[in-house]
């Protein structure tokens, strides 16, 4: 087993950062395309509610894995469309199909989560935002989003440590992240122990971040 | 509309939904006076106020501020409430701001008036409220009385001409109600415009102009406050008085 471990390190430790930096990556640019999502379920009763309702569903209904196989091998079937579009680049490249199918489907989820917190904030810190006159952006970029962010951190925190454990399917589209390099070891020494050593990394892996979101947790004292 | 009117009610109504909050509301308050309300809970007083900066609608009759006639339209609203500071029952600062940038939030991006400015204009009005060694606390550092004299000292960095308290005292304990009702003091002497909901009848004898006492959403009596508490002139309001002082 240690062997295993030592004898194959530089292998290992590349599938572990790129399993980091994936699930981060997926994460942060999902948040960002989750808050005019948010905002859209929480606020809007139109047609763009609508919409977001409708992304939501989507990407919460569809398996990451099919989702991951429509964008990779799906793309290969308009190749010539895309490529007249310009974006060939971006779909024959097995990482970026992965990133992509990732984002859409933390994104769907992070929504929900930053909806659910932004619908908890009081009547009465809207009304003191109508009654100290603030614009409906400062309204929302000083006071709702800390507010609701703040209450959404445990739960992203969550989301988070689910699309750590997630990325593990980027390997089955041939991508060499830590459960892709497992697979590749696997296949060199027929030794089952490879497993054990990838199930240690994204312990370890989200261990540490579990840390690290306790000690932001801590830190934000006026939750309080 | 005189000029030195700072709020006009006039046939004023409101519902909401079928029930009939507020019945012809007929009431002047000139610049610089300082209005008490009171008034049984469920008799409108708050819902009064509240409509002065637009935080509800009404339905019928007129409603002036600053000289401005209060309708639905957004930009009337936003003009009106550049007029108007509020403060609430629960303070409602923001819990993830400083006391400090509590003050600034609005003069900065609202008013745009530069950074160093406000931050300095706030701590004037901090320490006008007592509070300037303070700044730099968050709310759930503060007890309830310091909470609310922040949010008084906000709402003065907007630099209204109008102030609405709505039952500032309310939640706060007896220690700390004499706190805030000393900075409300100092503020009536001022010359501000003040309409303040409030069962605090001491603070109504020292420093109102006139009484104005709510029942069922009419305005049953206004009078001044000697008059008020000595002799009120309806049996609703002996009535309402007997309650408060008996408790």
């Amino acid at each position: 087993m240690l062997d295993l471990y030592f004898g194959e390190m530089s292998r290992w430790t590349d599938g572990l950062i790129l399993t980091t930096v994936m699930s981060t990556l997926s994460v942060v640019i999902g948040f960002f395309v989750a808050l005019p999502i948010a905002l859209a379920r929480s606020r809007s009763k139109g047609i763009t509610g609508w919409l977001a309702l409708g992304y939501v569903n989507i990407f919460r209904g569809v398996p990451l894995l099919v989702l991951m196989f429509l964008i990779y091998y799906g793309s290969g079937q308009f190749s010539r469309e895309l490529r007249s579009a310009g974006l060939w680049w971006f779909f024959r490249d097995a990482y970026y199909c992965g990133l992509l199918a990732l984002v859409l489907n933390t994104a769907a989820y992070q929504a929900e989560i930053i909806r659910g917190s932004l619908d908890t904030i009081a009547t009465s810190v809207r009304e003191t935002n109508a009654a100290l006159n603030l614009t409906r952006w400062t309204s929302f970029r000083r006071v709702l989003l800390p507010i609701a962010f703040a209450k959404a951190l445990p739960p992203l925190g969550n989301e988070y440590i689910l699309m750590v454990k997630a990325t593990s399917l980027l390997a089955i589209i041939t991508v060499f992240d830590l459960m892709g390099q497992a697979r590749m070891i696997f296949s060199e020494t027929f030794n089952l122990g490879v497993y054990y050593i990838a199930a240690a990394h994204y312990l370890v892996l989200v261990l540490l971040i579990e840390w690290v979101l306790r000690r932001v947790e801590a830190r934000i004292k006026w939750m309080a | 509309m005189v000029a030195d009117t700072a709020i006009k009610f006039e046939n004023m109504n409101k519902y909401f939904g079928a029930f009939h909050v507020l019945k012809d509301i007929n009431l002047t308050i000139a610049k610089g006076e300082r209005i008490v309300v009171c008034g049984p809970s469920g008799s409108g007083k708050s819902t009064l106020i509240r409509c002065v900066n637009a935080l509800e609608k009404y339905q019928s009759g007129h409603l002036y501020v600053d000289g401005i006639e209060l309708d639905e339209t957004t930009s009337t609203i936003r003009k009106v409430r550049n007029h108007v500071g509020m403060c609430f029952q629960h303070f409602n600062l923001f819990p993830h701001l400083t006391a400090l940038e509590n003050c600034t939030l609005s003069p900065i991006f609202t008013h745009k008036i530069p950074k160093a400015e406000a931050e300095k204009q706030a701590m004037d009005y901090l320490a006008k409220v007592r509070m300037e060694g303070f700044a730099h606390k968050y709310p759930s550092q503060l007890s309830g009385g310091q909470q609310q004299r922040v949010a008084i000292a906000r709402s003065l960095c907007m630099k209204p001409d109008i102030m609405l308290f709505d039952e500032p005292t309310s939640a706060l304990d007896p220690e700390s109600i004499s706190e805030v009702l000393d900075v409300m003091v100092d503020l009536a002497g001022g010359g501000m415009t003040m309409m303040c909901v409030t069962h605090e009848m001491g603070f109504a004898r020292k420093v109102a102009d006139r009484v104005v006492f709510m029942d069922a959403g009419e305005i049953v009596e206004v009078n001044d406050p000697e008059g008020f508490f000595a002799n009120p002139r309806e049996e609703r309001s002996a009535k309402f008085l007997k309650q408060i002082i008996n408790h």
